[in-house]
């Protein structure tokens, strides 16, 4: 079969329908950053997710932290003895940082996880930035992983005082800018 | 590949407006049209259009390297300077991107033929991806379509696989931002945020016009929320020379489509197309235009024009038709001419989706003139067993 298997609405549908499995509960995300399991439980209440995000996140360390030739460069960006040796699994051995937190999204619906979470191994550099390994991997709907690049975490929002806004929108067009 | 006229389904207005489809008809014209659908083969459908869509987006990925440091290029492509490096950074990093669709000239006859990639602020995707699905599962139901015909869009899935993948790396705050008064792309924001919702990314949504600035060069939300992450399905070039677009290499705004995709989303990409890959079946010979008069067979089109505007196109035969629009200035490109084929005065142009790097279905839009404009009606399609009736007639 060449099309979906189903096709649904959460938010755009105004009513149940009968061929797209309407769903209109509130839904919403909780993520988080922990660093230990036991922090997550205290913030989830949830400890069968914050084990299992714990170990699927200390799994995919040692697979997609950072890679370094030796240690004193993992040093350098991690902090002292905030790293270790690693193996690939063909002899080729790497430096790579400890893993130092990990982090858990899930889905909400009316304000009760939902089966199925993420989670991702995060790492502490030396000035003190929480990082994650950006998405990737191969297969799925993307062809090349994105390798150990790193990205920052920015579990909580920040805030700024706004100056001015409208210094985007001003080209003109009557129909929009999609193409 | 046929054109073949069937009934609307009668309760298809009211299936709209519950499903938040509000602009199936613009400016009292119709948009959404199903008094006719396309029909194809599968071997049309993965030969003909999904296998050579995968191909051309490897390929137009495979050019990026060699843009990103090479100046002559980027000038070609009319990069702004001060956005060079970030743009570069961007795709060294492998910043994720989430979708694009490729246009092409087919008829069911020969290869189709790329016309563009509209790669930065793609629309025509709800239609795409759900109303023309609840379409053919309804037409199947009735009886109206063969039974066992399919379709080709797998966009919905997709979609909710990629935000699914690429959940990790989006910043947040995660907000989705169109200009305020188009209905259209406003449409097209909500489904890609109620796909993301779906995929477990918590996400909101605001007017471009909105997006405020701080003291600090770092873009803000409504709530003077520092923005992790933008969606904007508004142009890249566009908000270059905006006035907040000099902020954007400093502020750590992480964009979706990414800053990379100013690179294909530019129609200065075919012509370097051509000349790595010249002669490839799916591809028109292009170049760069130096402002001469344009020769028969040849097509003339902006760097950035959207939706069919400030076209030129000279025929064999040494007719000219010519778009009006608002992209007067700037560089061009030239294409050679492969015109669309006419079923019924219809000219179809096939949009094949690519998400993620996956090619996932197809929409058809189709207009009473060769260039397709911003007037072409969305007419779905369906995948048809081969008929044998011909021996039997």
């Amino acid at each position: 079969m060449k099309r979906s298997k189903t096709a649904v609405l959460l938010l755009m549908s105004t009513a149940p329908l009968l061929l797209s499995a309407c769903d209109r509960s509130e839904s919403a995300s909780r993520e988080g950053l922990y660093t230990s399991v036991e922090a997550c439980v205290a913030q989830t209440n949830d400890s069968a997710t914050c084990k299992q995000a714990f170990d699927k996140a200390q799994k995919d360390a040692a697979t997609t932290a950072p890679r370094f030739a030796n240690r004193e460069e993992c040093e350098a960006k991690y902090g002292k003895e905030q790293c270790a040796e690693r193996n690939d699994g063909a002899n080729h051995s790497f430096f790579g940082p400890l893993m130092t937190g990990f982090f858990l999204s899930q889905m909400l619906r009316n304000g009760s996880p939902m089966s199925g979470f993420n989670s991702a191994p995060a790492f502490r550099d030396s000035n003190g930035g929480w990082q994650q390994p950006a998405p990737g991997g191969a297969g799925g709907v993307y062809r090349n992983g994105a390798g150990s690049a790193m990205v920052p975490i920015n579990a909580t929002a920040d805030r700024a005082v706004t100056t001015s806004r409208s210094g985007f929108g001003r080209s003109g067009s009557s129909r929009g800018f999609g193409s | 590949m046929r054109r073949v006229v069937l009934a609307e389904r009668p309760d298809w207005r009211s299936k709209a407006a519950e499903c938040g489809f509000g602009f199936h008809t613009i400016d009292d014209a119709p948009y959404w049209d199903e008094s006719a659908y396309y029909a194809f083969s599968l071997r049309e459908i993965e030969q003909d259009i999904e296998a050579p869509s995968e191909e051309l987006h490897a390929m137009a990925l495979d050019l990026l390297d060699g843009i990103v440091g090479n100046e002559q290029k980027l000038r070609q492509l009319a990069i702004p300077e001060p956005y060079w490096d970030w743009i570069a950074q961007s795709w060294r990093e492998r910043q994720p991107h989430l979708y694009g669709r490729m246009d092409f000239g087919y008829d069911g006859s020969g290869p189709a033929k790329l016309y563009e990639l509209n790669y930065d602020t793609p629309t025509s995707l709800y239609e795409a991806a759900f109303f023309q699905w609840q379409w053919l599962e309804d037409q199947l139901a009735r009886r109206q379509l063969p039974a066992g015909s399919d379709q080709f869009n797998s966009i919905y899935e997709s979609l909710v696989e990629a935000f699914g993948t690429i959940a990790r790396g989006i910043a947040r705050p995660f907000h989705f931002a169109a200009v305020r008064d188009s209905v259209e792309d406003q449409g097209t924001i909500a489904y890609l945020r109620d796909c993301a919702l779906q995929a477990g990314i918590d996400c909101g949504s605001l007017a471009i016009e909105d997006i405020g600035i701080s003291a600090d060069g770092r873009f803000t939300d409504l709530d003077d929320r520092v923005i992790g992450c933008l969606f904007k399905l508004y142009p890249l070039e566009d908000m270059f020379r905006e006035s907040f677009g000099q902020y954007l290499p400093r502020s750590g705004l992480q964009l979706i489509e990414p800053p990379w995709k100013a690179l294909l989303s530019n129609k200065g990409i075919l012509p370097l197309l051509w000349d790595a890959h010249r002669g490839h079946p799916n591809l028109l010979a292009a170049a760069f235009d130096d402002g001469d008069e344009l020769p028969r067979g040849w097509v003339r089109k902006p760097l950035h024009s959207r939706e069919g505007a400030n076209i030129a196109m000279r025929l064999d035969d040494g007719r000219e038709l010519r778009t009006d629009g608002p992209y007067r200035e700037g560089p061009c490109i030239r294409q050679a001419c492969h015109p669309l084929t006419g079923f019924d005065g219809n000219y179809p142009l096939i949009g094949s989706w690519i998400v993620g790097d996956r090619a996932c279905g197809i929409g058809i839009r189709e207009d009473r003139s060769l260039i397709t404009q911003d007037s072409a009606r969305f007419v779905p399609h369906a995948i048809v067993e081969e008929t044998r009736g011909v021996l039997i007639a």
